[in-house]
């Protein structure tokens, strides 16, 4: 397993602390004013208990022995074993004061600068008492601030010092207060290196930093137009020369050509001024921008850099939660973890941590076989997985390898056609890859059974849809038999630029991210076929559905330039549909920004980026264009599905305990579900077999006259029913168990030991949809 | 581009007649009123034939000279997106959204007003900007729906400035976010 490493939690404990200080500090001085308050007191309370029980959790012990003594004087405060009294107040400062101190310098009492004890044993005598308190030992001569009044103003006026009170600091320490001047000095020094800015301020500072990128562009464009009226110029300036060359040869009389001398010649001399101004200015505009550019880039650089963090901080806390999830399955698993330092975009890094558990999650439930196969194919016993972040240009690549049993292509094809995604043929049409691929499918799982840990709700396409959108990213997967699964996640550095595909329907320019975009072709119309009343062109082999982007988005076609038929193929989720545009206009970096707050969701649409001229342009939704694309096709059929339910949901509930069939019962009632109910299996079978209709069963296993798993098989072996979901809820979860009762041809199997209703309801309203 | 306002249905003629004679008599004493009162600002604006007005504290900016982007798939009251300084503002027909009628594209050159509550900012186009007036809060009477064909969700009250009846638009009511349900 990985070590722990504490050092990134230190930092964030450091923050957290210097919040609960400050507050803490405050809290002081306004429970000295009002010593009754107890909204004071126990925000006090809490602080100092949140303050305890962080330090313990980074194991900055000394902190923790110092805010536990707080707290325990804070719980006699509150519960008026004992009035607050003004040298409380000078015990808290000098306290917190230390708590800062040693959070400050990683929790070392650095050069023992601190008497830790004699504070320590004035918290305790504190804590004790007011007779005790009395008796206090006297403050330790050197440690000990003077209990003034004016401490509070000190502490709330460190942050403010500048060099000139360093200085005077200095010469305090020459005078022998030497600790607290140290003290200060480092505080000091902590307050210039962070502060904490709020994220929508960041924001809203790098939004100002692309409008400076795109007058940026906007000027350099400016600089070309500037550069070709200098050579037009240079092109008047020389046929004029050409004319001067002619008027000698021209018959004048004198006084004519007087004129004529003298008018040119001025000419000259006002063109060869334009021409050097015009130099000039170019030369001086150049310049500007040249210099403006490498700043504004930097800006830019700088800009985005502030909102970067190692990839550490996320994966921290995977090997806790592989440990969990180990032991869930009741496996052995190794997680190794490369590559956190890797910088990645703030916003990125909140979003990759559900897609990467869930990886995870998969890879130990799927991917890592059980002990006694890894032994039988001769590998190690512990499983490994393997989680690397590095960069790969302009993007981040996460990867999750297992050297578990990887995905059988043709269990996958199996359960697709089980399932009814692809038909019989398809699948033997598919490619080993493609078929991989179908791991992405909605709604898919090649476990045939759901169980309360993976295989439920949440699926791969779920993580997969969610990286394509939300975070521009795309998921790829290869595997090999017997070896394992690599499970390979790309994503922009930051959410705020990405790659585009410029290209234009009727009038307008939309963008399309490119790392959905499997390729741009170009056809003629008679590569187009028409098949069961669709129109498909065929790539290596396959078939691809074309849709008019028009047609999703609401906007009218104009027609494409030239024979062939511009197409942008998008692969997503296993399928690929290839959309026809007017116009493939490029490919080139974008600055994404959301719509605004009116707009929250807008189908089909992401966002917008503005492009150099100021031109908005909206940034397509992959995973919606791929919906509407995709329901367009199946609309009749849907409708035809969805009619034939009405009225609640109803399900029958198989329970000889009173108690659990009861709580069951209001479950399912509080949902919105009509509820019959059963004793026993045999009666529940019987009432089914008089016609109950139900769109579920959710049956107990132990039960007298028929057990649930025999209520399954009679279930599934009878071929009007068998197409009503069973859901089997037992306290038995041991594996023998869980294979009978996928055996028997159940759908689901919840253990009574991690039951709730979410997992019940979850459970429920995905087999029945 | 707007049907004038049809005449109130006959059976309600002289509940209208009286409501008319009422607000008459009020705007007789409005001089005398304001003094009194809690003042509210107003912007007015135009609307076709009819004047509308939005509380100050609502609007953020008028902005007269922008280009309107569309974007696919918004509802039909939403014209597109501008970019106001680098920010993203939806722009919205009010008009249309009102039951009005519709912005009539090609007059680029109406302004729009830029309306906000903490949550939302969009920008509402209208025909004319006209001035900013200050009424007494007990001038404001409540809408009369016969009178104002405009859905009564939309409009908090009405008042009477220079013999001109001002419809004052709730402007909370314009501003709910779209397609934050899913």
């Amino acid at each position: 397993m990985v070590e722990f490493d504490r050092s990134a939690f230190i930092s964030k404990f450091q923050e957290e602390a210097q919040d609960l200080l400050q507050r803490l500090n405050e809290d002081v001085i306004a429970l000295e004013a009002d010593p009754d308050s107890r909204e004071i007191l126990d925000r006090m309370l809490r602080d100092a208990h949140t303050l305890k029980g962080s330090s313990r959790m980074v194991g900055l012990l000394e902190i923790s022995d110092i805010a536990h003594r707080l707290e325990d004087i804070m719980v006699k405060v509150a519960s008026k074993e004992m009035p607050y009294t003004q040298p409380m107040s000078d015990y808290f400062f000098e306290a917190l004061d230390a708590i800062l101190y040693l959070a400050d310098n990683g929790g070392k009492n650095a050069d023992d600068l601190l008497d830790l004890e004699a504070l320590q044993a004035k918290l305790t005598a504190a804590a004790t008492g007011p007779q005790e308190q009395a008796d206090a030992p006297p403050t330790a001569p050197v440690q000990q601030a003077p209990p003034s009044e004016d401490e509070p103003e000190k502490v709330a006026t460190i942050e403010q010092q500048d060099e000139q009170s360093e200085a005077e600091d200095d010469q305090a320490s020459e005078n022998g207060t030497c600790v607290e001047v140290k003290r200060d000095d480092k505080l000091q020094a902590k307050v210039q290196q962070t502060i904490r800015v709020k994220t929508s301020q960041v924001d809203r500072l790098l939004n100002l930093i692309s409008e400076v990128v795109i007058s940026q562009i906007k000027e350099e464009q400016k600089l070309v137009e500037l550069r070709q009226g200098v050579g037009e110029l240079h092109q008047i300036w020389q046929t004029w020369v050409r004319i001067k060359a002619h008027l000698t040869s021209l018959d004048l009389d004198d006084e004519a050509m007087a004129i004529l001398v003298e008018e040119s010649s001025r000419m000259d001399a006002q063109l060869a001024d334009r021409r050097r101004d015009q130099a000039a200015l170019l030369k001086n505009f150049n310049e500007d921008i040249a210099r403006a550019s490498m700043v504004v880039a930097d800006l830019q650089e700088q800009g985005m850099r502030i909102r970067m963090l190692p990839v550490s901080t996320v994966f921290q806390t995977f090997p806790r939660a592989m440990r969990d999830l180990a032991r869930s399955f009741k496996k052995d698993v190794d997680l190794v973890i490369e590559g956190g330092d890797t910088e990645l975009d703030k916003k990125v890094l909140e979003e990759i941590n559900d897609p990467l558990i869930h990886i995870m999650r998969n890879a130990v439930d799927h991917g890592i076989e059980p002990l006694e196969q890894r032994i039988a194919a001769g590998k190690p016993p512990t499983g490994t997985i393997k989680m690397t972040a590095h960069q790969e240009g302009d993007r981040i690549v996460i990867e999750v390898a297992d050297d578990g049993a990887g995905i059988d292509p043709a269990k996958v094809r199996a359960a697709a056609v089980r399932k009814g995604y692809i038909s019989q043929n398809e699948a033997a049409a598919m490619s080993d890859r493609e078929a991989t691929y179908l791991i992405f499918e909605r709604g898919f799982s090649t476990s045939s059974i759901i169980t309360e840990i993976s295989g439920r709700g949440v699926g791969m396409d779920v993580v997969r849809e969610f990286i394509v959108e939300k975070l521009k990213g795309s998921l790829d997967v290869t595997t090999e038999l017997g070896k394992g699964s690599v499970f390979r996640l790309t994503m922009p550095l930051t959410l705020a630029i990405i790659r585009a595909l410029l290209l234009r329907v009727g009038d307008q320019v939309f963008a399309l991210p490119t790392s959905s975009i499997e390729e741009t072709l170009r056809v003629t119309p008679d590569e187009i076929i028409s098949a069961e009343g669709r129109e498909v062109i065929r790539r290596q082999r396959r078939t691809v559905p074309l849709v008019r982007l028009g047609d999703v988005l609401g906007v009218a076609h104009r027609g494409h330039e030239g024979k062939k038929i511009p197409i942008a193929t998008i692969g997503f989720s296993g399928h690929r549909i290839g959309f026809i545009v007017d116009a493939l206009v490029g490919e080139q970096q974008i600055v994404i920004k959301p719509l605004g707050s009116h707009l929250r969701k807008i189908d089909n649409v992401a966002g917008v980026t503005v492009l150099g001229a100021g031109e908005i342009v909206p940034i397509l939704n992959v995973p919606d264009l791929m919906d509407w694309a995709r329901s367009r096709s199946r609309q009749s059929h849907v409708a035809a599905e969805e009619k034939t339910r009405t009225g609640p949901p109803k399900v029958l509930i198989c329970e000889d305990s009173f108690t659990t069939r009861e709580l069951e019962r209001s479950i399912f009632e509080a949902a919105g579900y009509e509820v019959e109910v059963a004793m026993d299996g045999a009666m529940g079978l019987a009432r089914l077999q008089e016609g109950l209709k139900v769109d579920a069963v959710v049956t107990d296993v132990q039960m007298p006259n028929m057990t649930g798993f025999e209520l399954t098989r009679a279930i599934k072996a009878d071929p009007t029913l068998t197409r009503i979901p069973v859901i089997i809820v037992t306290s038995l979860e041991r594996d023998e168990e869980k294979a009978e009762g996928v055996e028997a041809g159940a759908d689901a199997y919840i253990t009574k030991s991690v039951f709730n209703q979410d997992t019940l309801l979850d459970t429920v309203e995905r087999l029945i949809r | 581009m707007r049907q004038p306002s049809p005449t109130g249905n006959d059976v309600w003629a002289d509940e209208v007649a009286a409501t008319l004679r009422k607000r008459a008599e009020s705007l007789a004493h409005e001089g005398v009123d304001e003094v009194t009162g809690v003042l509210v600002g107003l912007l007015l604006f135009r609307l076709g034939e009819e004047w509308y007005a939005v509380r100050v504290e609502d609007v953020r900016e008028i902005y007269r000279e922008y280009e309107i982007t569309a974007i696919p798939c918004t509802p039909a009251s939403i014209l597109g997106v501008v970019n106001i300084r680098g920010e993203m503002v939806s722009v919205t027909d009010i008009a249309k959204l009102m039951g009005l009628g519709q912005f009539v594209p090609g007059s680029v050159t109406a302004p729009a007003v830029v309306i906000q509550n903490t949550e939302v900012v969009t920008a509402i186009v209208v025909d004319e900007i006209g001035d900013i007036i200050e009424v007494a809060e007990e001038n404001i009477e409540p809408p009369l729906s016969i009178i104002d064909r405009v859905n009564a969700q939309f409009i908090v009250g009405s008042v009477y400035h220079h013999e001109r009846l001002v419809g004052i638009v709730n402007a909370n009511s314009v501003l709910v976010p779209i397609g934050s349900a899913k």
